[in-house]
């Protein structure tokens, strides 16, 4: 069994359970617990159980594993308590009394699955998954809710793209190096988010490495397995500190990625090497980036006018990254076009949650406020940072959904 | 480079950042979390210590008491606040009444009388000088909020009252009875339709009925009036324990209205350091994942809610610090002197007292007299100056001193003022 480590994080965790007031605002902020009465709140769950969790005694209460991780009490807390860890690592003490069922250990683990359905047999595989008889018994025999939005595997995988593209033309000049992070699902499902990045990266002088990574390990910790998340963050470590101590910046299109290299993997596994630390430091959300480059006059700004209004989520993930809307700081500099923020706290499938049988329908639940913001809009085309939030907003709302770097491509008049 | 930076997202950052943004200059507002707006009542209360009005009380501080910051800023100024404060809440249909000429007496939920200057109008006709029976209804699933006790102890200041509980009728909701989940179920029609029917029978005599704050998020107008309609009998809100209902349709009609007119809030985000050249501030520092995010910055508004907002700390060693750009606290008293003995002390704690110095232009003050940085304005609770709570007066002071701020700000490095 698992005993979570005595560190610095579990010491200023416990420390912020006194800073809780028990005012509720986390509880009035939580999407969960707005829509089903299986998560009491993040104040139940979070500071107020965590005084009855104690090492070698049982967990006190299971409602913890309805909590999506979404961190929108972690935003609105008055007082700081750092309740979205408290309920993470609560979580991973439940997996490790009782085991991860086999479900979780499949859908956690994105790049296996990738890897069996991208490529040639893509169609195949899509074709399977799109059956229905085959999708109720993945959920009769699985769990898998057969209704949740699967993406569709693509025929390529980013990385075979990158390696097969005629090199681009080198500009003349110096130009900076920057590793791009794809992550799993611009790698096997949406090759096209990857090659918008490069392409915008590459407009704007930079010189594009794709480095060897493996699966960001969020998937992991979110079912509460640290071991296997603790390996893929080793390895990728291992991968990206060669460049992140030189300097060179790893760039993500996926938020959830980026911030589990910056946090999530660090605070929630207790790794505190230098190495780790700079590959965290190192980190940054492209639009991040691309807004630093702007900031210091760097950003290119020859765009094509986009005469759109478009509704735009900002995923939970990002939020977490506490560094604003740099999507909208950018993309607002784009003539005729007009980006409309959602104000929806959450998508609903936060990761693999809303994928799973019983806690499909909270998902969308959670998410039908946002589903009814964009169709309301009357748009037919959503913008939004997160490859799982964007599925869930298709499957939702029906209305095709983009990440931003996909409309600045297109103001840059890029081909990809 | 921001033009304009906002630190808190309580009632004065948000009407600063407000000002800020009508004035143009498209204000970016951090905060580490929400602010009093989600736990406090939804009124504004300009003063309450005495049986003074409003205006007389503030005319007679601001010649009395030259560094309480209703009189750095003005009446007139206060007045100003007001005046859009009420124009902006009710082009959202959540229309505020009131003013400084009079405080209204509204029933708590514990059946105690608050003296309230502003009031959203889902609360007007609880106004107790009014006259007329009154019946407190509420929920046994509702924590915190107990009918017969509101209605014993207003009954025993000479008021009317008697309290009923209500059936909750059938929903999917079995726990968790707090104010936003029944908020979310009277803006269901068909929910506030049943809940109507029952206040018609339970009526009797009484000419108004008093409800937990929770007649919806998105329509309370509607609410009351269904309400209203339904039972036959003047509707009305009593404000409930946090989370406060009423607070969060005020942040988001502030939040709306800031947005509408080019500004941003980052919630989440705590402001932990600055940067200054001489007497300018120009940068500041907010908490982020890995690393620290910078913000360069023309001008900012402290706006940190004092001791309960965190804008200002205490420790145990007796040192007092604000927290985001760690300018110099006032405060008179030793560690020792903090607080009184009793809790519900008539003289209040020392401690409350504890702020920022400010200008008349609302600039933060050093030890010698003289502001720190010429382009930063503070309001809110974090201002020295006033002992609010006993004053009755923390939220009339945030929304006059925010505004006020604001507007000043705005003004700032610009040869003429700009007007809107
Ligand atoms: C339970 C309760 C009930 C109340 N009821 C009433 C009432 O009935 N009448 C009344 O007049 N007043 C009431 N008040 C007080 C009143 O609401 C507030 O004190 C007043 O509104 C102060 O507003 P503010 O904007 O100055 O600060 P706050 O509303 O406290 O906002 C402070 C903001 O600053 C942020 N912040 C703090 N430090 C930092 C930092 N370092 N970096 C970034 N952000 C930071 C906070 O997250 C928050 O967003 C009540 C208060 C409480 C707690």
């Amino acid at each position: 069994m698992g005993v979570m480590p005595h560190d610095h994080i579990e010491l200023s965790l416990e420390q912020s359970l006194d800073h809780c007031i028990k005012c509720n605002i986390c509880t009035a902020a939580c999407p969960v617990s707005a829509v089903t009465d299986l998560f009491p709140g993040p104040k139940y769950v979070g500071p107020q159980a965590q005084r009855f969790r104690h090492e070698r005694q049982p967990a006190p209460d299971e409602s913890v594993d309805y909590c999506s991780g979404c961190r929108v009490c972690n935003e609105v807390c008055p007082t700081g308590v750092k309740i979205a860890e408290l309920n993470a690592r609560a979580r991973a003490r439940l997996v490790a009394e009782r085991g991860i069922p086999l479900r979780n250990r499949l859908i956690s683990r994105s790049e296996v699955l990738g890897r069996l359905g991208a490529g040639p047999q893509a169609p195949l595989a899509n074709l399977a998954l799109g059956f229905g008889p085959l999708r109720l018994a993945l959920e009769r025999v699985l769990g898998i809710a057969r209704a949740a939005p699967l993406p569709k595997f693509s025929r390529y995988t980013f990385r075979s793209w990158f390696r097969r593209r005629s090199a681009p033309m080198a500009n003349s000049g110096p130009r900076r190096q920057v590793v791009y992070f794809h992550g799993c699902a611009t790698n096997y499902y949406e090759p096209w988010v990857g090659r918008a990045a490069v392409a915008v990266l590459e407009h704007n002088g930079c010189e594009v490495i794709i480095a060897p990574q493996r699966c960001c390990g969020l998937p992991l910790l979110s079912n509460g397995d640290f071991a296997a998340a603790r390996r893929a963050h080793e390895a990728n470590v291992a991968y990206l500190a060669p460049y992140a101590l030189r300097g060179v910046p790893i760039i993500g299109t996926s938020t959830s990625c980026t911030l589990t290299l910056k946090e999530e993997a660090p605070e929630l596994l207790g790794m505190r090497s230098a190495m780790v630390r700079t590959v965290a430091e190192q980190t940054f959300d492209i639009f991040e980036y691309l807004r630093m480059m702007y900031e210091c006059g760097e950003l290119r700004a020859d765009f094509r006018p986009i005469e759109r209004t478009l509704p735009y989520h900002p995923p939970c993930q990002l939020r977490a990254h506490r560094i604003g809307r740099p999507a909208l700081d950018i993309l607002e500099l784009v003539p005729g076009l007009r980006l409309v923020e959602s104000h929806a706290d959450c998508c609903g499938i936060a990761g693999t949650y809303g994928l799973k049988r019983e806690k499909y329908q909270i998902g969308m639940d959670v998410g039908a406020p946002l589903f009814e913001t964009i169709r309301r809009s009357g748009s037919d085309l959503a913008v939004c940072d997160s490859e799982t939030c964007r599925w869930q907003i298709t499957h939702g709302a029906g209305v095709a959904a983009r990440h931003p770097i996909e409309i600045l491509a297109k103001a840059y008049g890029l081909v990809i | 480079m921001h033009e304009a930076i906002v630190i808190g997202a309580g009632l004065s950052g948000l009407m600063g950042a407000l000002a800020l943004a009508e004035a143009g200059l498209r204000p970016l507002v951090l905060a580490k979390g929400h602010g009093a707006t989600h736990w406090a009542s939804g009124t504004i209360d300009l003063w309450g210590k005495d049986e003074r009005s409003p205006r007389d009380a503030l005319r007679s501080i601001v010649t009395a008491r030259p560094e309480h910051p209703y009189a750095l800023i003005g009446v007139d100024a206060v007045a100003d606040a007001l005046a859009r404060f009420r124009a902006v809440t009710e082009a959202a249909r959540y229309p505020y009444v009131g003013g400084m000429d009079h405080s209204v007496l509204l029933p708590t939920a514990a059946g105690a009388l608050r003296p309230v200057a502003l009031l959203p109008i889902t609360m007007a006709a609880g106004d107790v000088r009014a006259g007329g029976e009154m019946v407190i209804a509420g929920f046994h699933e509702l924590r915190d909020f107990y009918p017969p006790l509101a209605a014993a102890n207003l009954a025993a200041q000479g008021i009317a009252a008697r309290g009923v509980y209500l059936q909750l009728p059938p929903v999917p909701r079995v726990r968790d009875f707090g104010p936003r989940t029944l908020a979310q179920l009277f803006d269901d029609p068909a929910f506030r339709k049943q809940i109507g029917r029952q206040l018609r029978q339970q009526r009797g005599s009484a000419t108004r009925i008093g409800l937990p704050a929770v007649l919806g998020v998105r329509d309370p107008l509607g609410v009351v009036a269904d309400l209203q309609l339904l039972s036959g009998a003047q509707v009305f809100e009593i404000p409930t324990l946090p989370p406060s209902v009423p607070g969060i349709r005020l942040f988001n009609v502030l939040r709306a209205a800031i947005e509408r007119s080019g500004g941003r809030l980052q919630i989440g985000s705590e402001v932990i350091r600055a940067e200054g050249v001489g007497h300018i501030l120009t940068t500041l520092c907010s908490e982020a994942a890995a690393r620290e995010q910078q913000h360069r910055v023309r001008r900012v508004l402290l706006a940190t809610g004092g001791i309960a907002g965190g804008g200002i700390r205490t420790n145990d060693a007796g040192l007092v610090r604000e927290t985001a750009l760690d300018l110099p606290v006032r405060m008179d008293v030793n560690h020792a002197g903090w607080f009184a003995p009793r809790f519900l002390d008539p003289g209040g704690h020392a401690i409350y007292a504890a702020g920022v110095a400010a200008d008349d232009r609302l600039r933060p003050l050093g030890v010698d007299g003289w502001p720190v940085y010429e382009n930063v304005a503070v309001a809110g609770a974090t201002l020295a100056g006033a002992d609010t709570l006993r004053e009755r007066s923390r939220t009339g002071v945030a929304i006059a001193t925010g505004w006020a701020a604001g507007r000043m700000l705005a003004a700032y490095g610009c040869d003429a003022t700009r007007s809107y």
